[in-house]
């Protein structure tokens, strides 16, 4: 009960964010039933795909400060539980998508349990290494499709199909992946005033007084990465059922992976807004960039150099991004 | 039985022995004064009973339980709380939500631990600055913050590193009546570092003095200021021979 009511409780931010926050949540509401390019709907997905993914990032890389730049393995094993238990076994969304979650949560202990005794740089060179050898492991198996991937035919299915997430019409996936972007902010909220909440700032900011104040630092690392792990295997199954293509490369490539990190630090690591702000920015950049350069031969990867640029400016001039630069102008007010 | 108790305690680093042989037992209720020059061992050995650092050997009893070879985090669960020499608080949170943090080491709910943590900002008068970042706070107000972060745990024992380092006269006045407050009001038992003497003689029942790794004194605050030992290790061989032993 007094878990829901937090989730509930946003009475800390000032009454401007909310305004704003209930203006932009309103747009996303009826965006859809103006008029609009396809161009533009898929931007508003990814926007929201890459929301959550931020959301799911800033739990363990913002509040917890630990950097992790491996989160794309996460999102290539909710992609390929759901494509697979579907394509093989006709398995619908909303049983293979917590399934995935469970086995990423899986993964994410192997992981987790030995990584998270290393630390700073070591844990984030360490997070890619693991996501590079879990792309090859799947470059090669056949099961999964190897390095051709998997296709879910649409031509099979009835759409819309509500159980299996197959539609015609992005607008469905769109109010889909809307609902989970608003449930992801709601557990966020409650997350980061939850006791361990608290204690991951305790320990971003001291892993020795956070030990003496009875924190078990090492297995709130270990919890968090975990919670991490659910948001972002969770888009990575709707990131299946909506493109219907995966392979290796792109579901578990590196740049995802530095893109989700970058993204929610652009916007405010350990910040409930940030990763929304960062995606809001960065990924509408990202499409019409991509847009413009499929005409410019000898352009691609301008965009990896993009972000380059911003991980130099962010961490020269304000590491906790652009909500770091609100709150502060905010503070120089307020005094 | 006693609430905590040191065997034998030695600690190395490298060649360095910074603990070596200390035994010291302290009763529930009391309030022990640790002093000793800079680089005594004094924070070491808090790194030790703590469960921060391990021990090279020797054993450590809390509360009837041998701790010697727990974690950090298990030992401050058993009610052994402390403070730390440099660091003062997240810069993160505001006052009330440090505070918290402590406080959640007892109860799950966010609002159990924040009514826990108003009762103990009351409590040391802190309470006008709950709203307060504590890298707005001056370093009195910090070091206050630290305390009643330790204290948010519910501590059996709470052990002080150098609290009152740095503040002047006034400020340490308060920190003082703090630490009287918590020791009789609070019924906490109390271990208190500090380097200024004078300071540590005023409040405690009982003082030890460690001197290079090495206890060298123990005793209450009127034997221990004229303790030719205690003398030397402060002040220096030549002051004891110019000055004879007695220095009050
Ligand atoms: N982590 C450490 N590694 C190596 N040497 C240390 C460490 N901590 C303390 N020392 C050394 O141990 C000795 C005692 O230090 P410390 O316990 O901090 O003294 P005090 O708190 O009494 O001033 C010093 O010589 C110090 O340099
Ligand atoms: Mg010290």
């Amino acid at each position: 009960m007094e878990t829901i009511k937090n989730a509930l409780d946003f009475s800390d931010s000032p009454r401007i964010d909310l305004t704003i926050a209930g203006l932009v949540a309103l747009f996303l509401l009826v965006f859809p039933i103006f008029p609009h390019s396809a161009f533009a709907m898929a931007t508003m997905i990814q926007f929201l795909m890459f929301s959550l993914y931020g959301m799911g990032w800033n739990t363990i890389g913002g509040y917890g400060g630990q950097v992790d730049l491996g989160k794309a393995q996460y999102v290539g094993i909710g992609a390929y539980t759901t494509a697979v238990m579907l394509i093989r076994w006709d398995v619908p969304f909303w049983i293979s998508m917590p399934i995935g979650m469970c086995f990423a949560v899986i993964w994410s202990f192997i992981i987790g349990y030995p990584l998270f005794r290393l630390k700073g740089h070591y844990f984030a060179i360490a997070t890619i290494a693991t996501t590079l050898v879990l792309k090859d492991i799947f470059e090669v198996w056949d099961f999964v499709g190897a390095a051709r991937g998997l296709e879910i035919s649409p031509i099979k299915y009835i759409p819309p199909d509500f159980l299996r997430l197959i539609f015609k019409q992005d607008v469905y996936y769109y109010y889909v992946i809307l609902g989970f972007f608003f449930l992801g902010i709601l557990y966020v909220n409650w997350f980061r005033r939850s006791r361990l909440g608290f204690q991951l700032r305790s320990i971003k900011d001291n892993e020795d007084v956070a030990q003496s104040l009875g924190i078990n630092v090492h297995w709130a690392k270990v919890k968090t990465y975990a919670i991490a792990t659910a948001f972002v295997s969770l888009v990575g199954s709707f990131h299946a059922c909506y493109i219907k293509n995966i392979e290796p490369e792109d579901t578990m490539s590196l740049d995802l992976s530095i893109l989700i990190a970058l993204m929610a630090m652009l916007g405010g690591a350990g910040s409930l807004w940030g990763p929304i702000i960062g995606a809001g920015i960065l990924i509408p950049c990202k499409s019409y960039l991509k847009e413009w350069l499929g005409a410019q031969v000898g352009l691609v990867g301008i965009d990896l150099i993009i972000y380059a640029g911003i991980i130099m400016v962010i961490s020269a001039f304000e590491p906790r991004g652009i909500w770091g630069i609100v709150e502060k102008v905010r503070r120089r007010k307020r005094s | 039985m006693a609430l905590l108790e040191i065997h034998g305690l030695i600690k190395d680093f490298g060649g360095l022995r910074a603990n070596d042989d200390i035994s010291i037992t302290m009763e529930r209720g009391e309030l022990v004064g640790l002093i000793g020059p800079n680089g005594a061992g004094k924070t070491t050995l808090f790194n030790c009973v703590s469960g921060l650092h391990p021990v090279t050997s020797g054993r450590v009893m809390f509360d009837g339980q041998d701790i010697t070879d727990l974690k950090a985090h298990e030992v401050a669960r058993l009610g052994l709380a402390r403070t730390f020499q440099v660091y003062v608080a997240s810069g993160d949170l505001n006052v009330e939500e440090n505070v918290m943090v402590g406080c959640f080491m007892r109860t799950r709910s966010p609002s159990r631990a924040r009514a826990r943590a108003n009762e103990i900002l009351k409590d040391l008068n802190l309470h006008d600055l709950s709203e307060f970042r504590v890298s707005e706070l001056t370093v009195a107000a910090q070091k206050r913050v630290t305390m009643a972060t330790a204290l948010g745990s519910d501590p059996k024992l709470l052990l002080l590193d150098e609290v009152a380092a740095g503040l002047n006269p006034s400020e340490i006045e308060e920190i003082m009546a703090d630490i009287r407050h918590v020791h009789e009001d609070m019924g906490v038992t109390v271990m208190l570092i500090e380097h200024v003497m004078e300071l540590v003689m005023k409040v405690s029942d009982r003082v030890i003095v460690l001197d290079s790794g090495k206890k060298i004194a123990e005793g209450d605050p009127e034997t221990i200021v004229e303790d030719p030992r205690v003398i030397k290790a402060y002040l220096g061989e030549r002051y004891v021979r110019e000055h004879g032993g007695d220095i009050g």
